[in-house]
């Protein structure tokens, strides 16, 4: 009887065992597309690859990272391309995420394309300058009570050259429940000519896959990977009044860009930064930037609270930092002078300041923002 | 019970760790149509329409949008909106919605409710408040109780 039940199971394992090897040889043999050749903007740079594997992922083994948010999971929307070859229609994973112009430019989402043969594709020129840096955490500083200032040392490739305003992706590692690698980008906090520091101010977002990480299993001392830099926020020439607006971790980009110019003597009529928080808990940075104010005549800082609490003793300007702006461009500035403007927070902030911009004379392509999304 | 390709891909992506750390399904581990088709049935109990707490819910959001982290008095409520940066996508793929968490709160008996964009969707366009124990779900008894309904 125990002789039957062994030799039925070794018989079944054995029909499994060929059943695999069968299905494993015919992957090989279907699945096998051999060397791929990936043309990017008409021959400027050429690949040759393993078939087989996304697009996404293999542009950034080799070297090419298109930004995304979700490391290839098809959520995030991010990771478009335009593909001047026939790969097929798109396909429903993509869909959410595609105008009907896009669907008739034939953009893609990289990590939803396979590589099955020959293919050629267009990406903006600047994407060749990112590069995915090893780098390791230097400092934390917690700054709020849920907003950290993060300092990474970068070790290989030691140097990166960005323009203030700019971001770059963090590539959060698997933890806990979280599978795979979490790309999420974040504003360089930091001047450029800290070339071999990147500084972020990152705030916790309840149920945030990477800030939960960031805020929770971060330490000094460990290795994170960094890629970048990315985005076109920065600093524009002219020599008007120039007018910053940012609310809670939107003072990065506003810090890198403000140290940069301070730094570099870049001079404007006059620079004012408006930054708005709710309570004084939610409020830092604000002896660096009063000392900034002290070193530098044409800079003024104007801190706000909308709600300050009675124990924050407050004696600075309350309201939404948007009525203080308008006030302040009623009350303080010249209106002869051309203004421009730079702000970075939430959608909902940055609709209502570019209404006062624009009603204070701002023009509209002298705004320029960092929305929140 | 077996689920469509699509519910199967949305009962994956609601998963702790997918989209969000903490899932969409908290510690309910009934099916995803199990849940859906309860929470149906008790709005309809309750007397609650998924189109009118989605409108109610929406125009609230849109107040306290309005001030960028501040509380609003907004008719009976306290309307209090944060936003992070960036989005979050449904797990249905319908759509992609602003990391933003409204705190509504009746000024009268205190009941509050927090609404993520993504969670209102998910009431309007899926009926699906997400399982028992989940930081987003939307409880029909509280809704009820915050609305005044």
């Amino acid at each position: 009887m125990i002789v039957s039940i062994l030799t039925a199971a070794l018989v079944v394992a054995g029909i499994s065992s060929a059943l695999a090897l069968v299905i494993s040889l015919i992957d090989l043999v279907v699945n096998n597309y051999g060397e791929v050749r990936i043309d990017i903007n008409d021959g400027k740079k050429n690949l040759t690859v393993k078939g087989g594997a996304p697009l996404l992922g293999t542009l950034g083994e080799n070297g090419i990272f298109i930004p995304s948010s979700c490391g290839g999971r098809a959520t995030c929307g991010v990771c478009k391309v335009k593909v001047l070859s026939d790969v097929g229609p798109h396909l429903p994973t993509e869909l959410p995420f595609m105008s009907q112009k896009e669907i008739a430019d034939n953009i893609r989402l990289s990590c939803q394309i396979k590589l099955k043969a020959d293919i050629r594709i267009s990406i903006p020129d600047e994407l060749f300058a990112i590069e995915r840096y090893r780098a390791r955490v230097e400092k934390i500083t917690p700054v709020t009570y849920d907003t950290e200032h993060i300092t990474l040392a970068l070790l290989e490739p030691s140097h990166m050259t960005y323009q203030a305003g700019q971001f770059a992706q963090l590539a959060i590692p698997p933890y806990e429940d979280v599978k795979g690698e979490t790309i999420r980008a974040y504003s360089f906090a930091s001047p450029p000519s800290s070339a071999d520091k990147v500084e972020f101010i990152i705030r916790y977002v309840p149920g945030g896959l990477a800030t939960t990480y960031v805020h929770r299993h971060l330490t000094e001392g460990q290795e994170l990977a960094v890629i970048g830099p990315m985005g076109e926020f920065g600093l524009h020439e002219g020599h008007a009044d120039m007018i910053c607006i940012a609310g809670g971790s939107g003072l990065a980009p506003i810090r890198s860009i403000l140290i940069d110019m301070h730094e570099k003597g870049i001079a404007k009529n006059s620079i004012w930064f408006f930054f708005g928080a709710v309570a004084g808990r939610d409020l830092y940075a604000v002896d660096e930037f009063h000392a900034l104010e002290k070193a530098w005549p044409i800079f003024h800082f104007v801190p706000a609270l909308s709600a300050p609490a009675e124990s924050d003793k407050w004696e600075g300007e309350t309201g939404l930092i948007t009525q203080v702006t308008e006030k302040y461009m009623k009350e303080k500035m010249d209106a002869a002078v051309p203004k421009e403007a730079y702000l970075c927070g939430s959608p909902g902030m940055i609709d209502a300041s570019i209404k006062v911009l624009r009603a204070g004379g701002v023009p509209d392509d002298r705004i320029y923002y960092d929305k929140f999304s | 019970m077996k689920m469509s390709p699509e519910l199967e891909h949305a009962r994956r992506a609601m998963q702790p760790g997918a989209i969000s750390k903490e899932g969409f399904f908290g510690q309910d581990d009934r099916p995803l149509p199990d849940i859906i088709s309860r929470d149906e049935e008790e709005m309809s109990r309750l007397g609650l329409d998924f189109d009118e707490v989605a409108a109610r819910l929406t125009e609230l959001i849109r107040a306290g949008t309005s001030a960028y982290g501040s509380p609003v008095e907004y008719q009976a409520w306290r309307v209090t909106t944060e936003e992070a940066r960036g989005s979050i996508p449904c797990p249905f793929r319908d759509g992609r919605f602003p990391k933003r968490a409204t705190t509504i709160v009746h000024t009268t008996s205190g009941a509050s409710l927090i609404v993520s964009d993504l969670a209102l969707h998910l009431l309007a366009a899926h009926h699906f408040l997400q399982g028992k124990g989940a930081p987003f779900r939307l409880e029909p008894q509280a809704i009820k109780k915050v609305l005044g309904k």
